[in-house]
């Protein structure tokens, strides 16, 4: 009996432990923390914390437990993140959530959004730089694209072994954007720039929201027909929503299904960041580039937008290059509330959007242009 | 490999030059679509304005000095041209009392009423010196 009861003890996680799932449990509990406490995308961290909780509970291995054990339930669900099927079934959720009519009022503020994607591809470089295989460095400089379900999915095509730093990674930097940004935000505009207020934005007709998901759909994939999983999910839930006919399937689409999604992709995220992955030199270049990519984002639409001026008749406001950063709605968000310390009636959340969302186009087609040259 | 050592070994400097490339020319086509989406709404959706517009244009387009012709019925038509071989007949610049009197004579249906008609289509029109002439 005393045998029975020394094995049972040999099998428990306090015989299992090292001090680096103590680690690991200790950051699990501070996303849990940030999320609840703090109210930083509570919807993300609260699922990656717990699952990175979950992924770090020592266990016999054999067993059929782990997230890596190929019979084990956890391993079935993250076969949604490594097979790539959780971040379309984001995109379609996110798109039947989100109204384009403030980028399609205003189009030229897209190209905002296309230079904030610069991010992408300095950091890329950045990481070819330090040392990572082509493969490892693209799917960390996706983190500049500041979209998680992109750098999911782009991860788990090209360097499947990093999807847990890099999506806590991204995850983190989007829930701290609202630290990131306001100081180069207000280290590259003058006082003056931030005072400028936008025209008001004209109005978009039904026709036009129903027309532009096709549209854009067909064009953004001839450009770059890798980015088709993504952006063809964002423009078909844009559609449902759009469209009024199918308004059931919106419902579902934006609802039920990307809130079942995001549970499971957050939790087996979280899960997948086991300490032996995680907590290695490679997860701390990938956390000291991902920092740097949100900021050169941050700064190449800032820059182009203070660019832009210099041809422009009427002025845009320079902050709202900020927002191509495609972290929607927070970027857009910080852009507003930065406007506004200079200027309490100036409010620019609306114009910020269109940047915002055309961030979330251009990082998926950033995304699948990364694939195509290095898949 | 390290530094741009690797960068280089990888291509990367490239692949970024090209990625950012084909990432601003999807969006600035997209802009440029989207900006031209409404008009094309528009249009679209105003055609019969836009039609009736152009042909407008193109009536007002005939010279300064060109009488427009008269969309009259085939009867009117034939009354004018009767009028028109009695001008023919009197010569231009022509007495308008006279042309009256030779269509009362006649026996020209509506005389006053059918000068009247000439006079308001600009189909004869004053020479500035009491007389009118007919104009093509």
């Amino acid at each position: 009996m005393v045998q029975l009861f020394l094995e049972f003890l040999s099998n428990t996680g306090f015989a299992l432990a090292d001090y680096r799932h103590f680690i690991m449990i200790l950051i699990g509990i501070i996303f849990i923390y940030l999320g609840i406490a703090k109210h930083y995308e509570p919807l993300l961290l609260v699922p990656i914390g717990f699952g990175i909780l979950v992924g770090n509970i020592p266990v016999f291995k054999g067993l059929g437990l782990g997230i890596y054990e190929d019979n084990s339930v956890l391993h079935y669900l993250y076969m949604g993140v490594t097979s790539g099927v959780y971040p379309p079934l984001i995109f379609l959720g996110i798109g039947a959530l989100t109204d384009f009519s403030t980028m399609l009022a205003r189009p030229m503020l897209m190209l905002l959004g296309a230079a904030a994607q610069m991010g992408i591809f300095l950091t890329f470089l950045g990481a070819l730089a330090l040392g990572f295989a082509p493969n490892e460095a693209a799917s960390i400089g996706i983190i500049g694209g500041a979209d998680g379900p992109t750098a999911i999915f782009l991860t788990a095509k090209l360097a499947p072994h990093l999807i847990g730093p890099i999506a806590v990674a991204a995850y983190s930097y989007m829930a701290l954007v609202p630290v990131i940004q306001p100081p180069i935000m207000k280290l590259l505009t003058s006082r003056k720039e931030r005072l400028i207020r936008m025209e008001e934005p004209r109005e978009v007709s039904k026709k036009e929201k129903i027309i532009f998901p096709i549209i854009g759909f067909l064009l953004c994939c001839f450009v770059a027909p890798a980015a088709l999983p993504l952006l063809g999910m964002l423009f078909f839930g844009n559609l449902l929503k759009e469209c009024v006919v199918a308004e059931r399937l919106a419902q579902a689409a934006r609802t039920s299904v990307l809130d079942t999604v995001t549970i499971l992709l957050g939790l087996t995220v979280g899960a997948s960041t086991q300490a032996d992955v995680f907590l290695t030199p490679q997860s701390v270049g990938i956390f000291i580039l991902g920092a740097t990519a949100f900021g050169v984002a941050t700064a190449s639409g800032v820059i182009f937008a203070k660019i832009m001026n210099m041809f422009l008749k009427t002025k845009i406001n320079p902050l709202l290059g900020a927002a191509g950063v495609s972290a929607v709605p927070d970027s857009a968000r910080v852009v507003q509330m930065v406007g506004q310390a200079e200027d309490p009636n100036n409010f620019l959340l609306m114009h910020a959007m269109a940047p915002n969302i055309s961030g979330v186009i251009g990082s998926a087609i950033g995304a699948g242009v990364l694939w195509s040259f290095i898949g | 490999m390290y530094g741009l050592e690797n960068i280089s070994a990888h291509n990367g400097w490239a692949i970024s030059f090209v990625g950012v490339t084909i990432v601003f020319t999807g969006l600035t086509l997209l802009c440029l679509t989207i900006a031209q989406l409404h008009k094309i709404l528009d249009i679209w959706e105003n055609k019969d304005k836009y039609i009736n517009n152009r042909n407008h244009k193109t009536l007002t387009s005939t010279p300064a000095n060109a009488v427009p012709k008269p969309c009259m019925p085939v009867e009117e038509l034939e009354t004018i041209r009767q009028y028109k071989m009695i001008a023919d007949r009197l010569e231009q610049p022509f007495s308008l009392p006279k042309l009256l009197d030779i269509a009362v004579k006649i026996g020209l249906e509506r005389p006053h009423s059918t000068i009247n008609t000439l006079l308001v289509k600009k189909i004869i029109i004053s020479d500035g010196k009491g007389y009118f002439i007919w104009t093509s």
